[in-house]
């Protein structure tokens, strides 16, 4: 009997090791896929801080020998020569990016909460639409697109870019995959304490699902950040930080320094986001608060 | 939901309920994405001139514009073709290499992060500014020697061991010729792959991190070993989100292919707008019945946790 429980024990760290074997393999795989991955970013951020004798070097080498902040100097210098005054720009990104993002994350919940845990009619035909509607693609449709918005006489504002951004199909195709998956009793349980619809969506349902509302924050995030007002915004007093920072590198070679450091920047954003929301990912501990 | 057991006004107040629900998306949807489908649709069937004051005239043409793309235009069909081809290469393994990437990223180890930020790049840096930027820089550093050097890494490529060395061993050996293109398609397009996984890796993050934690606890503490978890346990719970990422990849491989391109151009360049709505409308119908198929195969070995 004794024999026999230790042998029991002995079992365990003979499996942690195969384990971990198994873990270094894939470890290996991932910082070759990795390295792969982060090498434009090493790039990026070496670029900004090259010199300008340093950018046009030839062969070019990836890592900076005297790093500099030249470049960003030279860019607050172009920023300052603009018509606009350059914190106009940064005003207009918050309000596309942030408005679009939040407005997309809500409408897209609220919408995907019934269509995921509700029966209506004409629910699979609504569904079926979203779909379709991703399909197609939006580069091809500018032109529709033009004439819809000029229709709606919200041409030249922010609502252009905004408004279209709540009602975009990915999001709501999304967050009903994750909500169909909420155990039906969790809202049940909900329901029959009284709680009203929209207080089971705000105190239950969400919560639940939020590390699919953040990824569709992130998602949503980056689309609105590359957004450079295209065909809607033609005044220059409305137009986002990423048309400016075009402009700067349309420049061409006379300004190599300014657009290593704009590339800098325009990655430097989107990731700090993503690097904020992931890691509050990580601290939802999701429980389905079931006890069966 | 048991909804035979409660009266209709209930069932109906729920459904109204729901619809408020669903009441401010739908609007912008009609608004702004209905009517451009529509008004596609009502493009290629006619043709399009633009008024010198501004506006534009439709006349209509029935389907003379979908005959032409099919039977007159050069390039179309073969294009359309490639493009799906590619698509069909590309879906699983994308799909299945950022259910990998998600597995690995989603254990415990310092610094992951970070790791999860390294892997979300592509879709960061796959913005229009930071392309341009880049080549920016990338002109400046190979100055005027670039076309030397674009020469000199192809004749690099083309000595030694290369690809075509084993595929030609692999067909020695007797493979059948589409298992090998298959595999040759995917090596050619690793990169690809990778740069297009982004999402996908974090949609199967945010699905392993919906699994109840008591489910792995269950299986652990009847004994299942990590590859059986992963079978029993991660691989049903997560099916749902199999089909989200198959639905993600192939929209977005799409809206980033050949076809798309060839719309536009006909679109911007040729002002033959029209036949420009005809590729598109084509081509999102070849798609969409692609992803039927392939989400009933996948739907149907779904498992529901409800």
């Amino acid at each position: 009997m004794e024999k026999k429980r230790r042998r029991l024990f002995r079992r365990k760290p003979r499996k942690l090791n195969r384990s971990m074997a198994g873990n270094g393999i894939m470890f290996f795989i991932m910082f070759i896929c990795g390295i792969f991955m982060a090498l434009p970013l090493v790039m990026i951020i070496n670029n900004a801080l090259k010199p300008l004798d340093e950018l046009f070097q030839f062969p070019p080498k990836i890592f900076v020998r005297n790093p500099t902040l030249e470049n960003f100097t030279d860019l607050f210098v172009l920023m300052n020569n603009s018509w606009v005054p350059f914190s106009r720009y940064i005003l207009n990104t918050i309000i596309i990016t942030g408005g679009g993002m939040v407005g997309h994350v809500i409408c897209a919940s609220l919408a995907a909460y019934p269509l995921a845990k509700h029966n209506f009619p004409g629910k699979n035909l609504l569904f079926s639409m979203v779909v379709l509607s991703m399909m197609f693609s939006w580069t091809v449709t500018q032109i529709p697109q033009y004439i819809i918005i000029s229709w709606l006489h919200i041409n030249n504002t922010y609502a252009a870019l905004v408004l279209p951004a709540f009602s975009f199909g990915m999001g709501l195709y999304l967050m009903k995959q994750f909500m169909e998956q909420l155990p039906d009793a969790l809202m049940e349980s909900a329901r029959l304490d009284g709680a009203s619809e929209w207080r089971i969506f705000w105190t239950i349902v969400m919560p639940n699902v939020k590390p699919a509302w953040l990824t569709l924050a992130i998602f949503q995030f980056q689309q609105m950040w590359g957004n450079t007002g295209g065909l809607f915004l033609r005044s220059e007093e409305l137009k986002p930080l990423q048309y400016s920072l075009q402009q700067i590198t349309a420049g061409g070679t006379a300004r190599a320094g300014a657009a290593a450091a704009v590339t800098f920047i325009i990655a430097a954003v989107p990731i700090t986001f993503f690097l904020i929301c992931q890691s509050s990912v990580l601290e939802t501990m999701t429980t389905s608060g079931m006890k069966d | 939901m048991n909804k035979k057991k409660k009266k209709l006004t209930l069932s109906r107040k729920r459904s109204i309920t729901g619809f408020l629900f669903i009441l401010p998306w739908l609007i912008g949807f009609i608004w702004f994405y209905a009517r451009s489908l529509f008004l596609s649709i009502e493009f290629s069937l006619s043709n399009l001139t633009v008024n010198p004051g501004g506006g534009y005239t439709l006349e209509f043409v029935g389907l003379d514009n979908f005959l032409y793309a099919f039977r007159a235009h050069a390039t179309y069909k073969q294009v359309l073709t490639t493009s799906i081809g590619n698509m069909l290469i590309d879906v699983p393994l994308i799909t299945f290499f950022s259910l990998f990437m998600a597995l690995l990223l989603n254990k415990k180890f310092r610094g992951r992060t970070l790791v999860r930020a390294i892997f979300f790049l592509p879709v960061i840096l796959n913005s229009e500014a930071i392309t341009a930027a880049m080549n920016l820089v990338r002109t400046m550093m190979s100055g005027g020697i670039s076309s030397a050097s674009a020469e000199m890494a192809e004749a690099a490529a083309g000595t030694g061991v290369g690809l075509t060395y084993y595929i030609e061993m692999f067909s020695n050996l007797g493979l059948p010729d589409s298992i090998i293109t298959y595999i040759a398609g995917a090596v050619d397009r690793i990169s690809d792959i990778i740069n297009a996984s982004g999402v996908q890796i974090i949609i199967f993050i945010a699905a392993l991190q919906s699994i109840p934690e008591s489910m792995y606890e269950v299986a652990k503490i009847e004994g299942s070993t990590a590859y059986e978890t992963f079978w029993k346990v991660t691989f049903p719970l997560v099916m749902p989100h199999i089909v989200t990422n198959v639905v993600y990849t192939v929209v977005d491989s799409f809206t980033q292919s050949e076809v798309v391109e060839l719309a536009y151009d006909t679109a911007f360049t040729e002002m033959n707008y029209g036949l420009s709505s005809v590729f598109s409308l084509v081509s999102t119908v070849v798609t969409c019945l692609i992803l039927v198929i392939v989400c009933r195969f996948i739907q149907k070995r779904t498992f529901y946790y409800n």
